[in-house]
């Protein structure tokens, strides 16, 4: 993380950038929350289910916490002409939880996805914490969240190695692997959109414009009001 | 009419999907037999996906593989929606440039191969996939489950395929059944999209916060409606046509309303501000929804008026989300001349996965008419013996007690200002909670209504809850009219509290002296009938708080475990399941006893 402490400076700087971000990470855990409350919900393990229900009650905290400080500095603020840049893949929030798709993972393999994403989180926190010492309430809001993300990094661990104690090493590789598969699979999707945006914006300049002629001159003709119902609607065979 | 296998049990599956409320449903031989949203299952509010856990479920529930399904019935037509998405696009044409990429997308990836998704998940061949309209499903679902054999027929949405809003008829009977749909209104001419920019514009999530414009009406005036009909003047014949310069959902999925919309009601509200109604801002935000709902209130009684002179019929079924208007369907029954209203316990797209399988059996297959159950509880059933497990492994107070004592129980509980998760029987079909997974408290004071949305609901304070009432009950504390009872059994009206009730119902009455009520008859929710009774017998009135059971961007809760784990991280004090209640031990917020585990 050290090498990018310039970047997450400058990144975090900015006081509407600031707020927004915290915002977007408050989303996250609100929905990591949740679905940790899934977790709790399916697993057969009374142990696990009461820390993912503490674990889940902590995201919430940190939802709010992410909230309330962001709404303080936008309420602080004038408003842009245009919104600012938010850089969201160089500094994300609690990335990973977004991943989760609990229903389809053992116990073991979520606890083991979790020690990871808990560990890189509490990293990323750290660091942002340092960054934005020149606001101190955004600074104890992230000292708030690394302490309560050590806890998470350690239950998730020890956990583990409770429930799964020689498969340990493998899951966590497995789940390193699943988390490297899925960041390749963001940005290759990312990557795919952005050309998919791009082709199909050439062909709406390129291709529709004869068409959208058409179709405005028939909008035209169309009168307001009640259209009458065709009685050939009501078979069911047609997609049409 | 195509011909049904003789002497065999019709087995139709409806689906609805891909939009928002995805949901499955099962009808055999006529009647259904299983109802769920998606949401439940997957624990994703407003979960649009495929609905996979909810097919799932219904086949389960039938003990049915999909390939004994005589018939798979979509809600809508996906390439005439594609057509009208298109169409849309070019006639918007240069202004569409950012949305058509993005409209393209989201169709050409999944929506429009639907037939190829159900017969490939399913592995039923594509001859039995079938669609219906959109609204015929909406028109089916309120007309086909309503215990009635002729009503008029009104179904209104943001959009299906391109009708926004219909009118017509049902009949059934011996001689068969016919759905009948006269005319229709067609995008983007929506007084669905009309409520839903005004939803964008007051800073709520589309699809999700109407009702919150609707509860924030309440403390507004009128002073913009004459606005408002600017933005929707009325069609010669008798419809209304939406002045696109002032809207911009046609043309952009970025924003609903346009720079003209803004300049006629001000800045738009940032979804982070509070509202605040003592300033100007948050009395601006509050006329606004006054004035939209009563524009919308004046178009929907104006045609429900037409509809009634037209059909001379007795009876209005009606569907689609503006159904979900509870304080404009009771200003349909108190103006239009209709005797009684049948609004569905899911009159939204949900609902449609149900209206569809009715459609097929008793209009395409002409299956024979049946009387289908009035009642939402088509899902899930709650076990009660997982809370109690579940209670034992975390050292929480728990006790099984027969129906009786539970119920005397529990009245006590909400007598002394408990807060209650009441869970029993199948699971509601549809956005309310109808008294099977509910949470209940004492509707008199203010204090419990602050405290709920608070500690559990985590909503805004303007933002009302519901009673419930044994029917017998109900005219004494609810100004209710003739067909009231009806249209409050799935809480789909607002009613007037009694003026010398509202005082001891603080809770449950809204600002402006209205209470989306829920009239309760005995056969419908009998434990609930009888704790309601038991109540009154303690307090004098059996009247309770009624509000769904779920927190704040939660889905309501389908299992044991769900409601308790909902009631562990909330102020609920006690929870019923079953026969089975729990009360809290501990808080889970109280880390250090929990890190010693």
């Amino acid at each position: 993380m050290r090498p990018m402490t310039p970047l997450h400076r400058f990144i975090w700087r900015d006081a509407e950038r600031r707020a927004r971000k915290l915002l977007s990470f408050a989303e996250t855990e609100a929905d990591g929350g949740r679905d940790l409350i899934r977790a709790a919900e399916l697993t057969h393990d009374p142990t696990l289910r009461r820390l993912y229900l503490i674990h889940a009650c902590d995201e919430e905290r940190h939802a709010a916490l992410f909230r309330g400080r962001s709404e303080v500095l936008l309420r602080s603020l004038s408003k842009r002409a245009f919104p600012v840049l938010q850089l969201d893949w160089i500094s994300p929030g609690e990335r990973g939880l977004d991943d989760l798709r609990v229903e389809r993972a053992s116990d073991a393999s979520l606890l083991a996805f979790l020690h990871l994403s808990e560990k890189a989180a509490a990293r990323r926190f750290a660091a942002y914490r340092d960054v934005t010492g020149r606001d101190p309430k955004t600074s104890e809001v992230f000292a708030e969240v690394v302490r309560d993300e050590t806890f998470h990094m350690n239950y998730t661990l020890s956990q583990l190695t409770r429930i799964a104690p020689e498969r340990r090493p493998m899951l966590l590789w497995r789940a390193r692997f699943g988390r490297l598969w899925k960041g390749y699979l963001r940005l290759m999707s990312a990557l795919a959109d952005a050309i998919g945006t791009v082709i199909l914006t050439l062909q709406y300049f390129i291709l529709l414009p004869p068409f959208a002629l058409l179709a405005k001159s028939t909008a035209k003709k169309e009168p307001c009001g009640w259209t009458p119902v065709s009685a050939g609607h009501d078979r069911l065979e047609s997609q049409y | 009419m195509i011909v049904s296998k003789a002497n065999t049990e019709m087995k139709i599956l409806g689906i609805s999907a891909h939009y928002h409320d995805s949901a499955a449903a099962l009808v055999i031989d006529g009647v259904p037999v299983a109802a769920v949203q998606e949401e439940r299952l997957s624990r994703h509010k407003n979960d649009a996906a495929f609905p996979m856990a909810a097919i799932e479920w219904c086949l389960d529930r039938a003990g049915l593989e999909p390939e004994e399904l005589d018939a798979v019935v979509f809600y809508e037509r996906p390439m005439l929606k594609f057509e009208r998405i298109l169409t849309s696009t070019l006639r918007a044409f240069p202004r569409s440039w950012r949305s058509f990429p993005h409209a393209m997308k989201n169709s050409l990836g999944e929506k429009v191969w639907i037939r190829g998704i159900i017969s490939s998940q399913l592995g039923v061949p594509k001859s039995k996939i079938l669609f219906t309209e959109h609204h015929r499903a909406h028109a089916a679902a309120a007309f086909l489950t309503a215990p009635v054999h002729e009503a008029a027929i009104l179904t209104a949405d943001g959009v299906g395929e391109w009708a926004t809003l219909t009118v017509g008829q049902g009949v059934r009977g011996s001689e068969g059944t016919a759905i009948k749909l006269l005319r229709e209104i067609r995008f983007p001419h929506s007084l669905g999209m009309l409520y839903s920019t005004f939803t964008a514009f007051l800073g709520f999530a589309v699809n999700e916060g109407e009702y919150k414009v609707m509860g924030l009406a309440s403390y507004g005036r009128p002073t913009m409606a004459n606005e408002v009909r600017k933005l929707v003047p009325r069609t010669s014949d008798g419809a209304f046509r939406l002045d696109l310069d002032y809207f911009e959902f046609h043309t952009t999925a970025k924003r609903a309303y346009s720079s003209k919309f803004i300049d006629v009601f001000g800045r738009p509200r940032n979804p982070l501000e509070p509202i605040d109604l003592a300033t100007a801002d948050g009395r601006r935000y509050a006329d606004c929804a006054a004035s939209v709902q009563a524009v919308l209130e004046d178009i929907l009684l104006n045609i429900a008026r037409s509809l009634r002179r037209e059909t001379g019929l007795p009876d209005l079924c009606l569907s689609g989300g503006v159904a979900l208007n509870g304080v404009a369907n009771a200003r349909i029954l108190n103006e239009c001349g209709f005797e009684r209203i049948f609004v569905p316990a899911s009159p939204g797209d949900a609902g449609c996965a149900l209206g569809a399988a009715l459609y097929a059996d008793r209009i395409h297959f002409g299956e024979p008419e049946r009387e289908t159950p009035d009642h939402p509880f088509w899902g899930p059933q709650v076990d009660a013996r997982e809370l109690a497990v579940l209670a034992h492994q975390d050292q929480q107070p728990v006790e099984d007690m027969d129906d009786a004592a539970l119920i005397e129980r529990t009245a006590h509980d909400l007598a002394q200002g408990r807060v209650v998760g009441w869970m029993e029987g199948a699971l509601e079909f549809g956005p309310r909670a109808l008294g099977h997974r509910s949470i209940l408290a004492a509707p008199h004071k203010p204090e419990m209504r602050d405290r709920l949305n608070r500690d559990i609901k985590g909503r805004e304070q303007f933002r009302p809850f519901a009673p419930v009432v044994p029917a017998e009950a109900a005219e004494t504390y609810f100004d209710l009219p003739a067909g009231g009872a009806r249209l409050a059994r799935f809480m789909s009206g607002v009613f007037p509290v009694r003026p010398q009730w509202r005082a001891r119902l603080a809770a449950v009455t809204h600002v402006d002296g209205t209470a989306r009520v829920q009239v309760l008859e005995e056969g419908m929710a009998p434990r609930l009938y009888a704790l309601l009774q038991s109540y009154g017998r303690l307090t004098g009135m059996p009247v309770l708080l009624n509000t769904s059971f779920n927190l704040s961007g939660e889905p309501i809760v389908n299992r044991a475990v769900e409601g308790y784990l909902t009631f562990r991280r909330s102020g609920i004090d006690v929870l019923v399941a079953g026969n089975t209640r729990v009360t809290k031990r501990v808080s889970v917020r109280s880390r250090t006893e929990e890190h010693a585990a």
